[in-house]
């Protein structure tokens, strides 16, 4: 558990980052990590504000500490694999996202990785069964999406 | 290319593609807002130095990619039309609107004059240029929708599974369009509107070779498809709507659709002479979609700058029609429209 202070500036932080204020939102991060240096699904938080903001090594960086204070973190793990294709690092994004997917099945993002690694390192016909429980994962939370939207509508 | 995501293969091969073939940049932006189909703003239809790719936020695997792979080959047929000096819309001026209000009026009298429960005038009024440019929009979108469709089947086979689910998608949201207005919007119109649309779903079952389509990915919501091929699953839905007693016409308009589309080689090497030829191919099956919907004086072929004044004219556009409908018996309503 987090500790009150952080874990309230954790969530302002947040706010921002889903306005897409990554500045504002980095700033709280750093601030509940001050306060709790051991709060991983602040540093999780973190590190996507990184990706956003392209500084995809602090991201990593916050990943590994995320993972290292919780070896069956999914998202942190599906973070690392992203931080990992962008810094160019295939075979240790494609080792990444295999992990995320095997810890949260219902990951698209991480499936949908595994198969651009495997994409990129030529073996095509596992890149095809990724991409294709990517997608079918995808395509069931757009349904939902849908589904939700209506009712709202309605 | 101005984006930082992951994209399979053949995405960043056709950006690249359609980046070197244009002489362009495109960027990718996702929205939260975003049109679930995505939305292109490109530098051919507005006054802008680039092109950007708008899609929903949420799509971050091969939806997001189909998006990207149906509007860089729209881009493409636009920017090729555009460099050979030739690209234009469909737009309307003052004149156009007055034909098509007129007969849209003409239309709805005939009908009206049968219903127990009447239209109110004011309300009758409002739908005139409402329906006219509903149908600016569907016949700016319909054949290209159809066209580049076919091209993404055949370039890129690797996310036809993924095109098959927007395909279908689509399609229900295109067919429960104007549903809710059925017993308002005059008949004529109601049965032409839903017709593109069927006439483009069937286009696409036909072209898109239902084996490789089969939707055997293992989604429930899908699986009561298992077993049909795409031209039954579209006419299957088809034909539990209100509309398809009348889908004689929606046949009339697949033909139209066909006959132009019949002779593409869509494996032909995808050089910018391609994409103007698939330019003209599309230009001229508006055009005889106008014609068989007798529209022809509805709209004018202009460069994309005419219909974005068009737009801003709208409103004077609409009110000196009424005028020209209705002389001064209008002057009292005009202030309610």
């Amino acid at each position: 558990m987090p500790l009150k202070e952080a874990f309230e500036l954790a969530k302002k932080g947040h706010s921002y980052a889903k306005r897409t204020k990554y500045k504002e939102a980095l700033a709280y991060y750093n601030k509940a990590l001050s306060v709790d240096p051991n709060y991983a699904e602040c540093l999780f938080l973190r590190a996507t504000a990184y990706i956003e903001t392209g500084k995809h090594k602090e991201a990593l960086a916050d990943c590994d500490r995320a993972i290292a204070l919780n070896q069956n973190y999914s998202d942190a793990w599906s973070k690392k694999s992203l931080a990992l294709y962008y810094l160019e690092r295939i075979e240790e994004a494609l080792a990444a996202s295999t992990r995320a997917a095997a810890l949260n099945a219902n990951d698209v993002t991480a499936w949908y990785i595994k198969g651009v690694c495997l994409d990129e390192l030529g073996r095509s016909d596992e890149a095809q069964e990724a991409y294709g429980r990517s997608l079918e994962l995808e395509i069931i939370l757009d349904m939902h999406a849908d589904a939700k939207r209506i009712r709202q509508q309605r | 290319m101005k984006t930082e995501m992951p994209l399979s293969k053949p995405i960043r091969r056709i950006l690249i593609h359609t980046e070197e073939l244009l002489d362009t940049e495109v960027s990718l932006l996702r929205q939260p807002e975003a049109e679930p189909g995505g939305t292109l703003v490109d530098k051919y239809t507005y006054d802008i130095d680039s092109n950007v790719i708008i899609f929903p936020a949420q799509y971050v695997g091969l939806l997001k990619d189909f998006i990207i792979a149906k509007h860089c080959t729209h881009l493409l047929i636009k920017g090729a039309a555009a460099k050979k000096g030739e690209y234009k819309v469909c737009s309307y001026n003052a004149d156009c609107v007055y034909a098509g209000m007129r007969q849209i009026y003409i239309d709805a009298l005939k009908d009206e004059a049968k219903k127990e429960n009447k239209l109110p005038v004011n309300k009758l009024i409002q739908m005139l240029f409402i329906l006219f440019s509903h149908f600016n929009d569907d016949i700016n979108e319909i054949p290209w929708n159809a066209i580049v469709n076919a091209d993404v089947y055949y370039r890129m086979p690797k996310i036809r599974k993924t095109q098959l689910y927007h395909i279908m998608k689509e399609s229900k949201n295109d067919m429960d369009e104007m549903m809710e207005q059925e017993s308002i919007v005059p008949r004529r119109y109601f049965v032409l509107n839903k017709a593109m649309f069927y006439a483009r779903d069937m286009y696409l079952a036909k072209t898109l070779p239902a084996d490789e389509l089969m939707p055997v990915l293992n989604i429930p919501q899908m699986k009561k498809f298992n077993h049909l091929e795409v031209k039954e699953m579209l006419t299957t839905r088809w034909t539990h709507t209100a509309w398809y007693q009348s889908k004689v016409f929606g046949d009339n308009m697949l033909s139209i659709i066909e006959k132009p589309l019949g002779p593409v080689n869509w494996k032909d090497e995808p050089t910018l002479d391609y994409y103007y030829d698939l330019y003209k191919v599309g230009k001229l099956l508006t055009d005889n979609l106008i014609g068989y919907m007798t529209m022809r004086d509805w709209f004018v072929w202009e460069p994309p700058k005419h219909l974005l004044d068009a737009h801003d004219h709208k409103v004077e556009y609409e009110k000196d029609a009424l005028k020209r409908i209705f002389g001064d018996l209008i002057t009292d309503t005009l202030e309610g429209v």
